[in-house]
């Protein structure tokens, strides 16, 4: 594995210009997202390989046919693969990505959150490339422990069961947050080509959305399944414990709770990346 | 339509029998997990756990004297190599006891456990978020006979899971103890209270802000200061009305009593009590509400009949009338048309 590929995560239009910037503007722009210039000046010199698009966590930011053939072009214009992301399904997201699916290029990678959807592509779906995402690629990961709870902060990816229900589907990568202690050896263990997530771990996931209920009112406020008016496009909230020392910044976004990560996390991130154990680098494309 | 009750302690199982239950879950922590892995995940749930195995053999007699079955949860978030093999291992003593069935959340492990232990009954815990019909099929294939919902599923998503795959019998829940995350999707610990408990209960303070980098417009706070609040609400709802009872020790708190009929028109095959952990005296109120009900859904009252005897059972008008109590509020929208 030499370095790693780069992708842009994004669940609506983005203006791609500065993936083929020189590395002095794409700093800028890492910097200006993301709000830390070691961050920016540790990814700059990489250039984007990929945009993945859609959502891994709300099926209601799944792309319409139309914003994906977009996306589709946007994404080839600025010579980047585009990888569809994909939620927890409703039968009502099965639905919706029987039109979606086909409109993909032969050999298009999806990721896949829910088993549901993987099963769908191997059996009906070919040519298509699953991959596990990250609410399948389980990990505690609770911002509000401390060093005495790494041993309960594992994965279950490496045991052979989960390896051979992965081959079964055809999965032939994952996707991973950076574990909370990490070590010098995080990413060894790992089955299969890893992509990574930073700067945020995902923690929480939720079908009820806090933000989405803004505009619900009557019975049915807060619960699952409702319309909402995708308010997590603009706007998100920072969640802190008062009194607490959380060293990591947790951030609400919609129906998903994040973490930022801690100066151990992304210190070790860098060194699996140093050791060539991560095989992609996936990076929001927008400000949380 | 049966009903599925927990149970933490063997001394439960007739008087929850007797009441009305007909299939039993419970977890195992055996001393041997706890020496080898120095954690207590051998389940999803860190108490509420039986301890020996001559504890688990009489649950199994006493249940089958019944007429009832018992379900073994092996249904932690993940399991590690290791844990694989100490898991395989209960899964065969329980087998050779006579259990009835597994509840297992790690698809790869289900069918592991189904290929080695065939006469076993392989039921998909809701902790493996299987809510639609290609989950459905893939839990079929890899050996389960039944495929508990999560709790974040709507009256129709069930209904249309059980009609696309009637190959596979679909479980669901119906009272006690939400959970506000998605549980197979929340990757954090239920911790200790002192250290702030479960996430989703923990004092976390919002400050919203634009993605945009602009400011929150006044109105906009506001209306932000109403929806957390209204949040805070139905988040009292949502555990329980505050984790408490009625003087007859019957619990509030997440509901689908309403909503059996439709379930069990959705060719819905089991109903799930939640709450492990909770005391003897809630899990018998549990099942007795739960029978009540079932008894007049299935001697043909219609639903507004079912649904005035639901609600009139605790009674619990103005809570119920929220919406916020309830697994499936889409009931009272039917029924308000």
């Amino acid at each position: 594995m030499n370095t790693p590929e780069l992708a842009v995560a994004a669940c609506h239009a983005l203006d791609l210009a500065w993936t083929a910037a020189a590395t002095a503007e794409r700093a800028e722009h890492w910097q200006r997202l993301h709000g830390d210039a070691e961050l920016a000046t540790w990814l700059a010199p990489l250039q984007p390989t990929h945009l993945y698009f859609g959502s891994e966590f709300c099926e209601h930011l799944l792309p319409s046919a139309r914003a994906l053939r977009e996306a589709l072009s946007q994404a080839k214009s600025a010579g980047l693969r585009l990888v569809l992301l994909t939620p927890v399904a409703s039968p009502e997201v099965l639905t919706q990505l029987d039109v979606l699916l086909p409109t993909l290029p032969a050999g298009s990678e999806v990721v896949v959150n829910d088993w549901g959807v993987a099963h769908e592509l191997a059996s009906r779906f070919g040519d298509l490339r699953p991959v596990a995402g990250r609410v399948l690629c389980r990990m505690t990961k609770d911002p509000r422990i401390d060093a005495g709870w790494a041993g309960r902060c594992g994965h279950g990816l490496a045991a052979p069961t989960m390896h051979a229900l992965f081959s079964r589907l055809g999965i032939r990568r994952l996707e991973i947050d950076v574990p909370l202690f990490a070590d010098e050896e995080v990413f060894a263990d790992l089955p299969l080509p890893a992509a990574v997530h930073l700067p945020y771990v995902y923690v929480a996931k939720g079908r009820m959305c806090r933000a989405g209920s803004l505009s619900v009112t009557g019975t049915e406020r807060f619960a699952v399944g409702r319309r909402c008016q995708k308010e997590c496009l603009r706007f998100s909230a920072l969640a802190s414990r008062p009194g607490r020392a959380d060293v990591a910044a947790s951030v609400q976004l919609g129906n998903t709770l994040f973490s930022r990560h801690s100066a151990a996390m992304a210190s070790s991130l860098r060194q699996a990346v140093d050791s060539k154990r991560v095989a992609r680098l996936v990076v929001p494309g927008a400000p949380l | 339509m049966r009903i599925v009750a927990p149970v933490s302690r063997v001394a439960e199982i007739e008087p929850l029998a007797q009441a009305g239950a007909s299939e039993f879950y419970c977890g195992l922590v055996p001393p041997d997990w706890l020496g080898r892995f120095h954690a207590i995940n051998a389940n999803r749930r860190p108490s509420g756990n039986l301890t020996r195995y001559e504890d688990l053999a009489r649950a199994i007699d006493i249940a089958h004297a019944h007429e009832a079955t018992v379900s073994l949860v092996l249904n932690a978030q993940h399991y590690s190599a290791a844990q694989i093999g100490a898991a395989e291992d209960i899964a065969g003593r329980f087998a050779a006891l006579g259990g009835d069935a597994l509840i297992v959340s790690d698809l790869g492990l289900l069918h592991a456990l189904a290929l080695r232990f065939p006469a076993l009954r392989m039921h998909v815990s809701s902790v493996a978020t299987c809510r639609n019909a290609g989950a459905a099929r893939l839990c079929r294939e890899l050996g389960a006979q039944r495929l508990i919902l999560p709790r974040d599923v709507t009256l129709a998503e069930a209904a249309s899971i059980a009609a696309e795959v009637p190959d596979i019998e679909i479980e669901a829940f119906v009272l006690n103890d939400g959970c506000i995350f998605e549980e197979g999707a929340c990757h954090t610990i239920h911790l200790p209270g002192q250290l702030g408990g479960p996430i989703c209960l923990d004092r976390f303070e919002y400050r919203y802000r634009r993605r945009d980098g602009g400011a929150v417009s006044p109105r906009l706070a506001a209306r932000l200061q109403q929806n957390d609040a209204e949040y805070e609400r139905w988040l009292w709802y949502r555990f329980s009305c505050g984790f408490s009872t009625t003087p007859e020790g019957l619990p509030y708190g997440p509901c689908g009593l309403c909503a059996v009929p439709v379930l069990r028109r959705g060719r819905v095959a089991a109903i799930k009590i939640a709450g492990r952990e909770a005391p003897t005296a809630r899990k018998l109120a549990s099942v007795r509400m739960v029978r009540s009900v079932l008894e007049r859904v299935r001697a043909g009252e219609d639903d507004a009949a079912v649904r005035a005897f639901a609600v009139g059972l605790r009674p619990s008008e103005s809570h119920c009338a929220t919406g916020y109590m309830c697994y499936y509020p889409e009931v009272l929208r039917v029924e308000g048309r």
